[in-house]
C-alpha cells in the first residue's frame, strides 16, 4: 500500500515511516503543509495520514482542498486536539477517520488498513462470507456451516463490522466507535466481554475458530 | 476643584444638567403658550365686551333717544376702569366721553382700531388720590367706532395697558419659576450624584482591595434592591466563581503534582529496569510492556483532566443539541451489562422511553460510563449477597433524573461530597484501579448542562443521582 504521511514532527514521522515500512507499506513523508498538499495532489496514494497542525498550511485545509478537487483518497487525521467538536470538525472537513495523539502504533496501523479497504467496492456488499460463516445484511441472517446462529442486534453489528473488515485487525476503540458510536475510552474491558460472547456464539463447537484476538492490538476475523 | 471636575465627569451630573436645560426650554415654551393663550382670551373678552356695550348704546339711542344715550355715555365715562367712551358729532368732533384725543380718522371711519392716547381721566386707582391733578397717563386703546343712525359718531373701547401688565406678571412668574427649577434641579442632582458617587466609590474600593490580592472581599449589598444592588450581587457572584476556580486550579496543581508524579516515577523505574545489564530478554520485554501500560494510564488520566477542565470552563463550541437521553442511558447499560454479569453483578434498568434533553451526547455517555464503572467497582455487598446495580431514568415533570445505584458497602456521610473532587479516592478504593477523576467529570458534566450531581445513601450502597432541568 502507498501511504503519504504529512507530519512536521521529524522524530514521530521517522518512527512512523519505519514502522509502516516494517508492516509492508511504502510511505512517503512531507514535513509541511504546502509540500504535503503538492505531493498528495501530484501522486496517487492509497491513504493519506495528515497531522492537523502543520507549518505553512494546516491539515484540515489540505483535506478540504483535495475534496474540492474530487480527490477521494481516504484520509486519517492525526491531532492533539481530541475533544468531541474537534473530531466533528475534522470529519466534516473531509477526513475519513480521526486519531488523537498520543496513539498506539497498532491503532494507527489498523485504522490505515481499514481505511484503504474503504475505497474498494466491498463496502456496498449485501453479504459477507468468511470460511463457513456467512452474514446477510438484508435478511439479517447469520449462518455457520448452514446452521443458523441467533444474534442480538448489537452482536450482529459487531460481527458485521468484523466481517466487512475480514482479514484486518480492528481495535477496541474502532469497535466502540463504529458499533456503539461512542468516542470515549472505557477503563474496563467492556469490548472484550462482548467479543467473548460473540465468539462463544460463532466459534463454539467448531474445530477452526474464525474470531481471533490479536495480542496488543485488537481482533480479527479470518479463515 | 479637582473634586468638582470629578463630580462634573460623572454621568449623573451631566444627566442632571441636561435635564435642567430641558426643563428650562419646556418651561419657556409652556409659559409662552399660556401667556399667548391668555392674551388671546382677554382680547376676545374685551372685543366681546366692546361689542356688547355698542349694541346697548344703539338700543338706548333707538328706544330712548339721543339724550338717554348721552346720559349713558356720560355715566359710563365717569366710572373708573379701563373703559374708553367717545361720542362725537357727524363731523367727528368731541361731544362727550372720557377721551378727547381720538384720531379723526378713527372717528370718521367705522371699524376696529388700536392707538396710543393720553388719558385725561386715568384709571380708577388714580382718581381717589385727592388734592392732586389727575395724572396724564400713556394709554393704548383698542376701540370700535361706529356711525349712529342720526349720523353721530360713537367710539367704545378698552385701555389695554392693563393687559400689558398682565404679560409682565406672566414674565415675572416665569422668571421665578425658572430660577426655582434650576435651584431645585441643582440640589436634587447634587444629592443624587453624591449618593451615586458614594456607592460607586464603595465598589471601587472593594475592587481595589480585591486587585491587591484580597480575593475574599465582597461588595456590600444594601436592602434597597436597586440597580446598584443588582450590580453588586452580580459582581459578588462573579467573585465567588473566580475564587472557586482559583481554588480549583490550586487543588488541581497540587493533585497533579502528587497523582501524576507517582505514575511517572513508576514509569521511570520500569524503563530503568529494562535497561539494567542483568535483565533477561523476558524481564526486558515485561518491563517495556509495563512502560506502555503505565503511559496509557497516564494518558487516560491526562485526558480525563483535560476533559474536566474543558467541561468546567463552559459549553464546548459544539454546543448542545436535542438528544434522546433514554437511548444513551440504555446504550451504556447494555454496553456494561455483560461485563457486570461476568463479575456476578446484575444490572437492572428502569428507563423511561423517549426522554429528550438538550445535551452533549458524548459527555452524557462518558458520564454514564463513569457512573457504571464506578458502581461495578463497589457493587459487592459485604454480607456476601450478589451485587446489583439499578440504572433508572425518569422524567419528573421539569426534571430529568438519572440514577445509578449499587448495593455495595456505600460511602460514609462525611465523604459523600468529597468524592466529587478531583483525585479524591477513599482509602478503601486505593487498591482499585482508577484515577479518582470519574465522579469529578460526572459532576462537571452535570453542571455544564445546568443540572446537579449528588451521592445518596442507597441503604446499603450508593445511589449516584444526576438531575437535569427538562425545558
Amino acid at each position: 500500500m502507498k501511504i503519504l504521511l504529512i507530519e512536521d514532527d521529524r522524530e514521530a514521522a521517522s518512527y512512523l515511516v519505519q514502522a509502516l515500512d516494517e508492516a509492508g507499506h511504502v510511505t512517503h513523508h512531507a514535513a509541511d503543509g504546502e509540500t504535503g498538499y503538492a505531493m498528495a495532489s501530484g501522486m496517487d496514494y492509497d491513504v493519506l495520514i495528515v497531522d492537523r497542525m502543520l507549518p505553512r498550511r494546516d491539515g484540515l485545509s489540505i483535506v478540504e482542498s483535495l475534496r474540492a478537487e474530487d480527490d477521494k483518497t481516504p484520509v486519517l487525521i492525526l491531532s492533539a486536539l481530541g475533544e468531541v467538536d474537534d473530531r466533528v470538525t475534522g470529519l466534516r472537513a473531509g477526513g475519513d477517520d480521526y486519531l488523537t495523539k498520543p496513539y498506539a502504533f497498532t491503532e494507527l496501523l489498523a485504522r490505515v488498513e481499514v481505511l484503504a479497504r474503504r475505497s474498494s467496492p466491498a463496502e456496498a456488499a449485501t453479504s459477507y462470507t468468511v470460511g463457513g460463516l456467512s452474514l446477510d445484511r438484508l435478511s439479517r441472517k447469520v449462518e455457520r456451516d448452514g446452521e443458523n446462529i441467533l444474534l442480538q442486534p448489537r452482536e450482529f453489528r459487531l460481527l458485521e463490522y468484523l466481517m466487512k473488515n475480514a482479514g484486518k485487525v480492528v481495535t477496541r476503540t474502532m469497535l466502540l466507535e463504529n458499533v456503539w458510536d461512542y468516542h470515549f475510552d472505557p477503563q474496563t474491558n467492556v469490548i472484550d466481554v462482548h467479543m467473548s460472547r460473540l465468539r462463544s456464539k460463532i466459534d463454539k463447537g467448531h474445530a477452526n475458530p474464525l474470531l481471533h484476538t490479536v495480542r496488543g492490538a485488537g481482533y480479527m476475523i479470518r479463515e | 476643584m479637582n473634586r468638582f471636575a470629578q463630580v462634573w465627569r460623572t454621568s449623573t451630573v451631566r444627566l442632571t444638567a441636561t435635564f435642567i436645560a430641558i426643563f428650562i426650554v419646556f418651561a419657556i415654551l409652556l409659559m409662552a403658550f399660556i401667556g399667548w393663550q391668555s392674551s388671546v382670551q382677554i382680547q376676545r373678552q374685551q372685543t366681546d365686551d366692546i361689542d356688547r356695550e355698542i349694541r346697548q348704546f344703539q338700543r338706548i339711542e333707538t328706544n330712548q333717544g339721543i339724550r338717554a344715550l348721552a346720559f349713558a355715555v356720560n355715566r359710563l365715562s365717569s366710572q373708573p376702569g379701563p373703559g374708553i367712551y367717545f361720542l362725537g358729532d357727524a363731523a367727528g368732533l368731541y361731544l362727550l366721553g372720557n377721551v378727547t384725543d381720538v384720531p379723526a380718522e378713527v372717528v370718521i371711519n367705522p371699524g376696529v382700531y388700536s392707538f396710543d392716547y393720553e388719558r385725561p381721566n386715568p384709571l380708577g386707582d388714580d382718581v381717589v388720590e385727592e388734592g392732586r391733578p389727575p395724572r396724564q397717563r400713556e394709554g393704548i386703546a383698542v376701540v370700535r367706532s361706529i356711525e349712529l343712525d342720526n349720523g353721530m359718531r360713537l367710539v367704545v373701547g378698552r385701555d389695554v395697558v392693563e393687559r400689558r401688565g398682565y404679560s409682565a406678571i406672566i414674565l415675572q412668574s416665569f422668571m421665578v419659576g425658572v430660577v426655582g427649577i434650576v435651584l431645585f434641579s441643582l440640589i436634587a442632582g447634587g444629592i443624587t450624584a453624591r449618593r451615586v458617587l458614594r456607592r460607586i466609590d464603595t465598589i471601587q474600593q472593594t475592587s481595589t482591595k480585591i486587585m491587591s490580592g484580597n480575593l475574599s472581599e465582597r461588595v456590600p449589598v444594601t436592602r434597597r434592591n436597586d440597580e446598584f444592588d443588582a450590580l453588586a450581587t452580580n459582581l459578588n457572584a462573579m467573585l465567588d466563581r473566580i475564587e472557586q476556580l482559583l481554588q480549583g486550579l490550586k487543588e488541581v496543581t497540587d493533585n497533579v503534582a502528587h497523582d501524576l508524579k507517582t505514575p511517572l516515577t513508576r514509569l521511570r523505574n520500569q524503563a530503568e529496569a529494562a535497561l539494567r545489564d542483568t535483565a533477561s530478554v523476558e524481564t526486558r520485554e515485561q518491563a517495556l510492556e509495563n512502560v506502555i501500560a503505565e503511559s496509557d494510564r497516564l494518558i487516560q488520566t491526562f485526558n480525563a483532566l483535560l476533559m474536566i477542565a474543558r467541561v468546567e470552563a463552559g459549553a464546548p463550541s459544539g454546543a448542545l443539541s436535542e438528544i434522546n437521553i433514554s437511548e444513551i442511558v440504555a446504550d451504556v447499560a447494555e454496553l456494561y451489562g455483560p461485563v457486570a454479569e461476568d463479575e456476578g453483578i446484575a444490572v437492572e434498568t428502569r428507563i423511561a422511553e423517549g426522554v429528550t434533553l438538550k445535551a452533549n451526547r458524548e459527555l452524557i455517555g462518558q458520564a454514564m460510563v463513569n457512573l457504571l464503572e464506578n458502581a461495578m467497582k463497589y457493587a459487592r455487598p459485604e454480607d456476601g449477597k450478589s451485587g446489583r446495580i439499578d440504572v433508572s431514568l425518569s422524567n419528573e415533570g421539569d426534571r430529568v433524573c438519572i440514577s445509578v445505584a449499587d448495593n455495595g458497602p456505600g460511602i460514609p456521610d462525611a465523604d459523600r461530597k468529597r468524592v466529587l473532587e478531583r483525585f479524591v479516592r477513599l482509602e478503601k478504593s486505593r487498591s482499585e484501579p482508577g484515577s479518582g477523576l470519574g465522579l469529578s467529570l460526572v459532576n462537571a458534566v452535570a453542571r455544564l448542562h445546568g443540572g446537579t450531581f449528588r451521592i445518596e445513601d442507597n441503604a446499603p450502597g450508593v445511589r449516584a443521582v444526576l438531575e437535569f432541568p427538562a425545558r
